[in-house]
């Protein structure tokens, strides 16, 4: 990628591409445009998420499993079908428009303000669930000693919030990175950064060097907050431990505690059921959902098998990746985390970019660039790291003295690998699945650009079809996106084993 | 070579320049228990765990049943080469398995046949009265009944060297006498060359032949223990003290 946006059309050396990116005004602005973007949805959703981590941590609550599972349901909803809900909701036609008998939130709904609200909703329960583990972290013992010489609420501002701050942090900076690569809701939104103009300069001119030099921004913000997150946190980034007793609990009075709740009330109104409602309310308003499936019947198909034949490779990778970070002896070992977050946080149209360049070419990966696979590929490039850094945070949960334990008693490693710690993390690897399975299924910016001729995914078809299309046929397309999306993270749910659980005899 | 079934020569070991072992040198005649004792990070367990191969001496040479498993600072035969039966501090026993299953793994990693693993994962269940235990996960049993499985997993492919790193430190003091005492017996009754990691004084008296005392990764005392005064034929026949 990064030769040939040094090359101009003739194949000559040349630095244009990046001249005119730091010259021109336009790519100025850009550059304005998507930091402010990622600033302002990691703000939203640290200001949003953060302070319900804390209260699900350390507060008591009715139906707490519940309301945790409802809030975060945003963050398996594709973001691209959160922007899709939001103009059925408040865009010129939709339902507000409609019910008040004007259009008065389009103007604010096509802006960089509603991308950055439609982001910060989506991305809120990355620092809510941070937060959460973070405050579940902190030993007791910290608090209670702080507590003889100290008021709770100076322990609580001097103490805890001070040990859970890194990583409220490190969770705004993912969010941060996350924004700033997202294609599919500034797209929807019509506002102009680097991920739609390089999607753009790619896609509709086949300028693959401007391509590549609009996307050398969003790497570098990538690997520099990649490098700072992994600085912020260090090797917390695998620790899910809790402590022994938990610390200081937050009590509330009945009024704070009710306010607390509608809090939490308007948040899942916000975030996931006004959107749902809205997609509902369009595809049965004309009943398009018999002939949405019809017509996008190879989509859905081709969606569901690649998703699982992804959320499969990546797992049954992501397994021996994840063994080796949370095994790793050498001092390299400090590189693996940055270089799993950036691959992670790199842009999606990035990613599509790069990997058509490095399959595009003759012989077995020129095959594997024509078929199908290509896509599974994509997955792979784009998934294979966060479902890595899951696995790796199990794999510590696993005693070394079990692995060694085999070894002593004259196992391989291949044998102790699939006889010892696999089975050992078989609840991992399922919620492993579960996530890969979700993103694949979900995943648009990239797939977009390298789906072959004639092969397309359920989200390039709703966001092909969202321009001609009737918005009920395409919000029939989308339920049906989210209800496939939502059913593996509540089956995950329900059939994951509670802590402590017993294996039969 | 000596007669010593367990050698350590001159074994240094450090980690991150700290010296952790240093020029420790001991020797074990076939059948006879020894104990290390010491407080806290004085190396104990190091010592196990290179004698086991779970870590490469720096400096040295380790022998054992006559063959040279460790020296010039790479561990000549890998830990499963070394048929030496190891019960871990925390246990280590393999929660996905049943009781029969642990042990049966072990069998199965050194190729026993399927028939003769059956008989032998029973009449290793036997020795340390936990058959009725056989198909349960050891998550459905005892403290106790915990560290029996752990002793049955180390003796069930018949090693004739046992390592123990402080197996009874998380009992109550009753259950650790009876089951130090159990330990006695089944040592003597095999004939088992087994060093065992402890800090405390009593146990290592009235379990081993010989107790060595080590104080920031050296030996600093051998002596005999009670036992081997009562067992005359059991006595160490070579230790060095490096200051």
């Amino acid at each position: 990628m990064f030769v040939v946006s040094l090359t101009d059309a003739a194949g000559s050396l040349t630095l244009n591409n990046y001249r005119q990116l730091l010259t021109e005004p336009r790519q100025r602005a850009l550059m304005l445009t998507s930091v402010v973007l990622g600033v302002g949805a990691a703000i939203f959703a640290t200001v949003l998420g953060a302070p319900l981590g804390l209260v699900f941590a350390r507060a008591r609550l009715p139906a707490k499993r519940f309301l945790r599972i409802a809030l975060i349901v945003p963050l398996v909803i594709p973001p691209y079908i959160m922007a899709l809900a939001w103009v059925l909701l408040t865009g010129p036609v939709g339902l507000f428009a409609r019910a008040a008998g004007r259009d008065f939130l389009s103007d604010w709904t096509y802006s960089l303000t509603g991308a950055i609200v439609v982001l910060g909703l989506t991305f809120y329960p990355l620092s809510m669930l941070a937060t959460e583990a973070a405050a579940r972290r902190v030993d007791a013992r910290l608090e209670e000693s702080a507590l003889l010489a100290a008021s709770p609420r100076r322990v609580f501002w001097r103490i805890t919030l001070p040990l859970i701050g890194p990583t409220v942090a490190a969770a705004g900076l993912i969010v941060f990175v996350l924004a700033l690569s997202e294609f599919g809701v500034p797209a929807l939104l019509r506002v102009r950064v680097f991920t739609t103009e390089a999607f753009t300069a790619f896609a509709a001119f086949y300028d693959f060097g401007a391509g590549v030099a609009l996307c050398a921004p969003l790497l570098v913000v990538a690997l520099i907050v990649s490098v700072v997150i992994k600085f912020i946190i260090g090797e917390r980034l695998l620790v899910t431990t809790r402590s022994m007793r938990l610390g200081l609990p937050l009590i509330f009075n009945r009024p704070l505690r009710a306010a607390i709740l509608l809090g939490i009330a308007v948040v899942i109104c916000a975030s996931s059921l006004l959107p749902i409602a809205a997609l509902l309310f369009e595809a049965t308003r004309i009943n398009r959902i018999a002939s949405a499936v019809s017509t996008s019947g190879t989509a859905i198909a081709n969606s569901l098998w690649l998703a699982f034949a992804g959320a499969t490779l990546i797992v049954a990778l992501a397994a021996v990746l994840g063994y080796g970070r949370a095994r790793a002896r050498s001092r390299l070992r400090v590189l693996f985390d940055p270089a799993f977050i950036l691959l992670f946080a790199a842009p999606s149209t990035v990613v599509g970019i790069g990997i058509i360049g490095l399959w595009n070419r003759e012989g077995l990966m020129g095959q594997v660039y024509s078929s199908q696979w290509v896509i599974v590929v994509t997955y792979i490039a784009r998934f294979a790291p966060v479902a890595a850094l899951m696995l790796a945070a199990s794999v510590r949960q696993i005693s070394t003295s079990s692995e060694e334990a085999a070894e002593v008693a004259g196992a391989s490693w291949t044998h102790t690998f699939g006889r010892i710690v696999l089975p050992q993390l078989h609840t991992a690897l399922m919620a492993a699945w579960v996530v890969s399975f979700i993103f694949c299924f979900g995943e648009l910016g990239a797939t977009i650009l390298v789906a072959p001729p004639g092969e397309s995914t359920l989200p390039v078809r709703v966001y092909t079809l969202i321009a001609n299309t009737p918005s009920s046929e395409v919000a029939s397309l989308a339920l049906m996106q989210v209800g496939i999306t939502i059913v593996p993270l509540i089956l995950l749910t329900v059939f994951l084993p509670k802590k402590g659980a017993r294996k039969p005899a | 070579m000596s007669g010593a079934f367990l050698r350590l020569l001159e074994v240094t070991k450090r980690f991150d320049e700290r010296f952790v072992i240093e020029r420790v040198s001991l020797e074990l005649r076939e059948g006879e228990a020894m104990a290390l004792l010491g407080p806290s990070g004085c190396g104990k367990t190091t010592v196990l765990r290179l004698i086991a191969g779970l870590e490469t001496p720096d400096h040295g040479e380790i022998w054992i049943g006559g063959e040279q498993v460790a020296a010039k600072g790479r561990n000549t035969v890998p830990p499963r080469g070394r048929n030496i039966g190891f019960v871990f501090q925390d246990l280590a026993l393999w929660p996905h398995l049943t009781v029969a299953g642990n042990l049966d793994f072990v069998l199965q990693s050194q190729r026993w046949e399927r028939r003769t693993r059956r008989d032998r994962v029973d009449e290793a269940l036997r020795m340390v009265h936990m058959s009725p235990h056989a198909d349960k996960y050891p998550s459905q049993l005892s403290g106790g009944e915990q560290q029996r499985v752990a002793i049955a997993r180390a003796l069930v492919a018949r090693s004739q060297l046992l390592l123990l790193d402080e197996p009874l430190s998380n009992l109550d003091s009753d259950l650790k006498s009876a089951l130090l005492e159990e330990l006695s017996v089944l040592q003597r009754r095999l004939n088992l060359t087994t060093l065992y990691v402890t800090h405390d004084e009593t146990e290592a008296m009235s379990f081993a032949d010989s107790i060595v005392r080590m104080k920031n990764g050296q030996i600093v005392e051998i002596v005999a223990s009670n036992q081997a005064k009562l067992n005359a034929s059991a006595k160490p026949i070579l230790m060095t003290c490096e200051e």
